[in-house]
């Protein structure tokens, strides 16, 4: 014999239809879309590229997107003050500020949680050298030191992601730090130091994986912070050099002819304001699902 | 006689605050013999926690320290080892279990690997198939139902009870010659409570476990312990087998304590209880430190420490009214 049974969803929001449902986690699912294109322009900017970034054509200067009079489709976004595509030049921009905040922030986040982790462990005088070097990163001025670096250095992709890790693992170094002293309190900590596990073991074995949502939420957060900063210092000038295009320097190009030509800032701006919007989005709703203080529902 | 094989002497420990030093564990000794049980019973606060830990020196450094004594394990003094000898010590020859099963689970690995880091630690097993005989046998001393399938399984899969076991299974699993349980069924209920410590006799029949029982509950202890030693801010007052304990007190501290126990066969309309606080181990009083709240207290109470007497039978007691 057979029946209908009815198969309940197993997760199921009270009250809600399918669509209610889509809209309610579209704060999810635009930044993650966002971001997926990002990851995506990044790596296949080659293919995606309609013109080579450094290609000038000084018969078509300032030409405006496709849309406003004097446009042409084959510059969709328009060209700058050398005739190079924007569109190009934006696409290829994704690729540094991704690959740009993505290193830095591989670099800091282990710096921050090793030494975060070292520091509420062992405690007593350790952690008070920690504590306070970590104060003194987090009190200087990080554009002054930025400046400096790219001064001394000559600028440069590395020099870049020198200079925003030289401070940028202060954060993290806190944040873990506070996490560690409280796990390291747990019973299972003590339990782990009962049957003489070494204390590198326990930091290792015992406390990493447990501060490993703290983390990742951490680390989210900062993708926006990172790609903002890079974006700052190649508006200054301290960035990635020329003519690799940065949306940072591709804003601070467009800045004499505002009046005349808008679309020259306008555009990376554009790109600059969705991806960290979209990180912290991402980010907040990240730490939406791992806290299960915060989770409800 | 069975052979003594924990001994500790005058233990001192001390927590260096900014206010001052507090005196936790101030000239405790005992002993334990193999395969016996001896209760350490006193109030919050007393001393007891802190006793345990020192004997694995696991305290909170800096500030917790100890300042003297000696615990000698099997004719080695821990106290002149090394921290990493000391490490090779903790779980393979002495153990603990904490208070609490739900929270001396490491969260994110399953049991298996949990009691599998013990082993490793300790036992020079060639393969990882022998670890895993290790471990099961392990949750097999302890009467863990299926441990092949239960050792793959999260904390939060288990009940409270089950996870007391797997701490358990934990302590035991390198066979130690002494393990301490800090209050373990505490944390149960009733039921559950009675089966682990009928387990533990088990367990302890097994192994030939020495054990040292930290409790405030009189119940457990005339369940579990051979002898028992009771504390009084950071001293033992009186040691005796535990039949002599429940039968002929002999510190006033001790009688009072047995005294306020709650009971079936008598109907009080009241609860008896001790007047008064225990002294702050920052600042003792001079004489004995029960001396403030005794009932029988006389002068030299309150001026001198009173000496440890062995009244016989294993029977001693720090009070000066016993001769």
């Amino acid at each position: 014999m057979v029946t209908n049974v009815e198969v309940k969803p197993k997760h199921q929001y009270r009250g809600l239809t399918q669509w209610g449902r889509i809209f309610r986690n579209l704060g999810m699912i635009l930044p993650a879309a966002i971001f997926a294109l990002l990851i995506f322009t990044a790596i296949f900017a080659n293919f995606l590229a309609p013109f080579p970034y450094d290609e000038t054509s000084l018969t078509e200067r300032r030409q405006p997107p496709a849309w406003v009079e004097g446009g042409s489709t084959k510059h969709f976004l328009g060209t700058d003050t050398l005739g190079r595509d924007i569109l190009s030049r934006a696409i290829y921009g994704a690729r540094i500020s991704l690959s740009v905040s993505l290193l830095a922030i591989a670099i800091t986040a282990s710096i921050g949680t090793t030494l975060g982790i070292v520091a509420g462990y062992m405690g007593g005088r350790i952690d008070a050298f920690i504590m306070r070097v970590t104060d003194i990163a987090m009190a200087f001025p990080g554009l002054l030191l930025a400046i400096l670096i790219a001064v001394s250095l000559g600028p440069g992709f590395f020099t870049v992601i020198f200079a925003l890790s030289i401070l940028g693992w202060s954060g993290y170094a806190r944040i873990i730090r506070g996490e560690a002293l409280r796990i390291r309190n747990s019973d299972y900590v003590a339990q782990a130091q009962i049957i003489g596990v070494s204390p590198w073991r326990i930091m290792l074995r015992h406390i990493f994986p447990n501060i490993l949502n703290i983390l990742i939420i951490g680390i989210t957060l900062s993708v926006g912070t990172m790609i903002l900063a890079e974006s700052a210092m190649s508006y200054l000038g301290i960035g990635i050099p020329p003519p690799m295009p940065s949306w940072g320097s591709m804003v601070s190009d467009g800045r004499n002819d505002l009046d005349r030509a808008w679309w020259i800032s306008t555009f990376p701006g554009i790109c600059i304001g969705l991806v960290v919007l979209s990180g912290n989005f991402l980010g907040d709703w990240i730490r939406d699902k791992m806290d299960p203080r915060l989770r409800q529902m | 006689m069975r052979e003594i094989i924990l001994q500790v002497e005058d233990l001192r420990t001390s927590f260096f605050t900014r206010r001052g030093e507090v005196k936790a564990v101030d000239g405790v000794s005992f002993y334990v013999r193999e395969g016996e049980t001896f209760g350490i019973v006193g109030e919050s606060g007393c001393g007891k926690t802190v006793t345990g830990l020192s004997l694995l020196r696991l305290l909170p450094e800096p500030a917790g320290r100890i300042v003297g004594g000696k615990i000698i394990l099997e004719g080695t003094n821990l106290m002149e080892l090394s921290k990493k000898a000391m490490r090779a010590y903790r779980g393979k020859m002495i153990s603990m279990i904490l208070q609490d099963p739900m929270t001396s689970l490491n969260p994110v690995y399953p049991i298996g690997d949990q009691i599998a880091e013990s082993v490793r630690l300790h036992q020079n097993l060639a393969d990882e198939h022998m670890v895993e005989q290790e471990v099961i046998s392990a949750l097999r001393l302890l009467r863990i139902p299926s441990p092949e399938m239960i050792l793959r399984q999260y904390p939060f899969q288990l009940s409270g009870g089950m996870r007391q076991r797997v701490v358990g299974a934990i302590a035991m699993s390198c066979h130690p010659r002494v393990l301490i349980a800090d209050e373990p069924t505490t944390a149960l209920d009733a039921t559950i409570q009675a089966q682990y410590m009928a387990l533990f006799k088990d367990v302890q029949q097994k192994t030939n476990v020495a054990i040292i029982f930290i409790t405030h509950d009189f119940g457990v202890i005339a369940n579990m312990c051979h002898r028992v030693g009771v504390m009084y801010a950071g001293k033992i007052i009186e040691t005796a087998p535990t039949r002599e304990i429940f039968n002929a007190p002999r510190h006033p501290y001790t009688s009072a304590l047995i005294n306020s126990v709650p009971r079936l066969d008598r109907k009080d309309d009241r609860l008896y209880s001790i007047e008064g606080q225990p002294p702050s181990l920052m600042n003792l009083p001079p004489g004995c430190r029960f001396a403030p709240r005794c009932t029988v207290a006389q002068e030299i109470c309150r001026e001198q420490e009173p000496p440890e007497v062995d009244i016989g039978n294993g029977h001693s007691v720090s009070c000066w009214k016993v001769k």
